[in-house]
């Protein structure tokens, strides 16, 4: 469980983040939604430890601050919404620097073969020799989800779950590679792991995650199934348009057509 | 199957993008050339003495003539300290470039590009001609490690000072890192100016044969005062190695990865530091060494720090080694300074990068 209570984050005079409830359970996908500037690429760079903040994060019941490099590596990993390199590295010695915490959970003597498993779940089997730097933004985006998932590629170690925070992961994929993205997270969280992925998509939202959380100047204003908390007035409100949510007359899922905006 | 061949065959087994078993295998042959790279030095010089003779003497154990009492001479005290000295300059001088190239994520860092070199230059000179009055006591203390001592001092002010200025939020602007390695490059050199009004005609002359970078004045003593620093620094480099790889991907994904990134940023700072300034002290200013170095060795086996800074200190030796066989062989009897040599093949190099770069570089 990743739990934030009463957290405050402020970049230079200006607070960020206000007093900011949240939590993400293992076995769930947890999606951070909101307009620009609300807060949830802060939220995720608090919960992965690179912002200061007041009030309390906790991984599995351990203060995030109390954590040694080393320790948090072993129990989150996080995608950056892009990654520049500044040498010449193979898309195989990019992934392979996921297993440097040495935690990846698989078996003794199988790190050596992950880095191609996990280039082929994301849609990149034979890109192993290719340059990372000649990739396009959304392949070398893949490249690093594929370094990320080989850092905790158990998604439960020892006994206790670990977590992929996510932002923006599918920002430059193109559809096919969304859905594959969506469900790589949604795996993940079935074989027991938690995931924290800021969205701008909703119907993705709708689709893949377990539970929203809407944001809004840097407070958690609604949180629940996407369902519960994709409600016209809430929606139009945050986003400040009018929007109507429709719902799939077979599945019980919301979608929303951008069409319905109204000015 | 022969030896090279079963090499070879799993050179190619390796899994595509994974570049291990070539600089494994890269790596052999550089620590290879090293050792003939080495002999050739030891058998070659102005002196007609003959390394082989006077092997063959110390295995034989055959009775001294005058003859190979000189030949011993001049090769346990003028060659042999001259090549332990140049293996010992070029690895640290190689390594100091690409850790700094990996600290600061840019393969246009170089201590003797940004200042460093002069940095460590300044405390040298600081020593050399203040060591008799002013700083007296200080040399008294350390005997014969003040001048690397100094060095050191001078090279980490330095590095200090331009990666707080150069490098913001962890990410490193090419041209400020440039712009303020000129500034404290001249700084050094305007303060190296002042204490030069101030030296004697025997530290003058010291100091101008120091400055142009020789390996000339090698001896066991100076191999004594710089050798422990230097191998120190050179043994540390193996733990950052993939602390390195993890920060091109920048400082804040290298700490998601569990990499300690501020002791890292630290070690690596004085590690530079304390392996310039030896290098500098015993050995004055030799260019380019650290620029050319480790970009010949990324082109063949790749970025990969846990192969590129062993390679760096064996290919670096080697060259400085041949710099210095070109130096003393070229205007023999007499000899022109290494750094001369250096500078006349790392320049151009170092331009040959830029215009290769050129468009990358968002000056």
């Amino acid at each position: 469980m990743i739990e934030a209570k009463n957290v405050n984050v402020s970049i230079g005079r200006k607070l960020i983040l206000q007093e900011l409830n949240f939590s993400a359970a293992p076995g769930e996908v947890t999606a951070i939604v909101g307009p620009n500037g609300s807060g949830k690429s802060t939220l995720v760079k608090a919960l992965s430890g690179d912002l200061p903040y007041q009030g309390r994060i906790v991984y599995n019941g351990h203060e995030l601050g109390g954590l040694k490099p080393t320790e948090a590596a072993a129990l989150r990993a996080v995608l950056p919404q892009t990654a520049t390199l500044s040498f010449p590295y193979t898309v195989r010695e990019v992934v392979r620097l996921g297993l440097l915490g040495g935690h990846s959970g698989a078996p003794a003597g199988q790190d050596e073969h992950l880095p191609e498993r996990a280039l082929a779940r994301v849609d990149l089997g034979g890109f192993a020799g290719r340059f990372y730097q000649e990739l396009s933004g959304g392949e070398q985006q893949r490249v690093q989800l594929a370094r990320v998932l080989c850092q905790v590629w158990e998604p439960v170690l020892n006994g206790s779950p670990r977590y992929l925070l996510l932002d923006e992961p599918v920002s430059s994929l193109d559809i096919k590679h969304q859905l594959l993205v969506m469900r790589v997270a949604r795996d993940f969280a079935e074989r027991g792991g938690g995931v924290v992925a800021v969205m701008h998509d909703l119907n993705l939202t709708a689709a893949f995650a377990d539970k929203a959380v809407v944001m809004q100047r840097g407070r958690n204003v609604a949180s629940g199934k996407p369902g519960e908390v994709m409600r016209d007035e809430l929606l139009s409100d945050v986003f400040e348009c009018g929007l109507k949510v429709g719902t799939l007359p077979s599945a019980d899922m919301p979608f929303l057509l951008p069409q319905t905006a109204v000015f | 199957m022969p030896a090279h061949m079963i090499l070879l065959s799993r050179v190619h087994a390796a899994p595509e993008g994974d570049r291990s078993a070539r600089a494994r295998l890269i790596l052999g042959l550089l620590a290879f050339m090293l050792v003939i790279v080495a002999c050739f030095s030891i058998a070659t010089g102005a002196s007609d003495a003959s390394a082989l003779g006077v092997m063959d003497g110390w295995f034989r154990r055959s009775p001294e003539t005058a003859l190979s009492t000189r030949d011993r001479l001049v090769i346990y005290e003028i060659r042999l300290p001259r090549i332990v000295l140049g293996t010992l300059v070029g690895a640290a001088l190689a390594v100091s470039g690409a850790l700094m190239q990996g600290l600061f994520r840019n393969p246009l860092a170089d201590p003797g590009i940004v200042g460093v070199s002069a940095g460590a230059g300044l405390g040298a000179i600081t020593v050399i001609v203040l060591g008799n009055t002013l700083l007296g006591p200080v040399v008294a203390i350390f005997g014969f490690y003040a001048l690397p001592l100094a060095a050191f001092v001078g090279g980490l002010v330095t590095t200090l000072v331009l990666y707080r200025v150069a490098t913001r939020g962890g990410q490193t602007s090419i041209a400020t890192m440039l712009l303020a390695g000129i500034a404290l490059a001249a700084l050094s050199g305007a303060l190296s100016g002042i204490l030069i009004y101030l030296a004697d005609d025997r530290q003058l002359r010291d100091l101008t044969f120091w400055g142009l970078g020789s390996l000339g004045g090698a001896t066991w003593t100076k191999i004594l005062a710089a050798g422990p620093i230097i191998a120190v620094a050179l043994a540390i480099t193996p733990f950052l190695a993939r602390g390195l790889d993890a920060l091109s991907l920048g400082e804040t994904s290298a700490r998601h990865l569990g990499v300690p990134v501020q002791r890292l940023k630290a070690a690596a700072i004085v590690s530079v530091a304390a392996a310039t300034g030896a290098a500098v002290a015993v050995s004055g200013g030799i260019g380019f060494v650290g620029i050319v170095v480790p970009h010949l060795l990324r082109l063949v086996i790749g970025p990969d720090h846990r192969y590129l800074l062993p390679g760096s200190a064996l290919l670096g030796a080697s060259l400085l080694l041949l710099a210095d066989a070109v130096s003393r062989t070229i205007v023999a009897p007499a000899e022109l300074p290494i750094g001369i040599v250096t500078a006349v093949f790392g320049a151009p190099f170092f331009l040959w990068v830029l215009l290769r770069r050129r468009g990358l570089l968002d000056l």
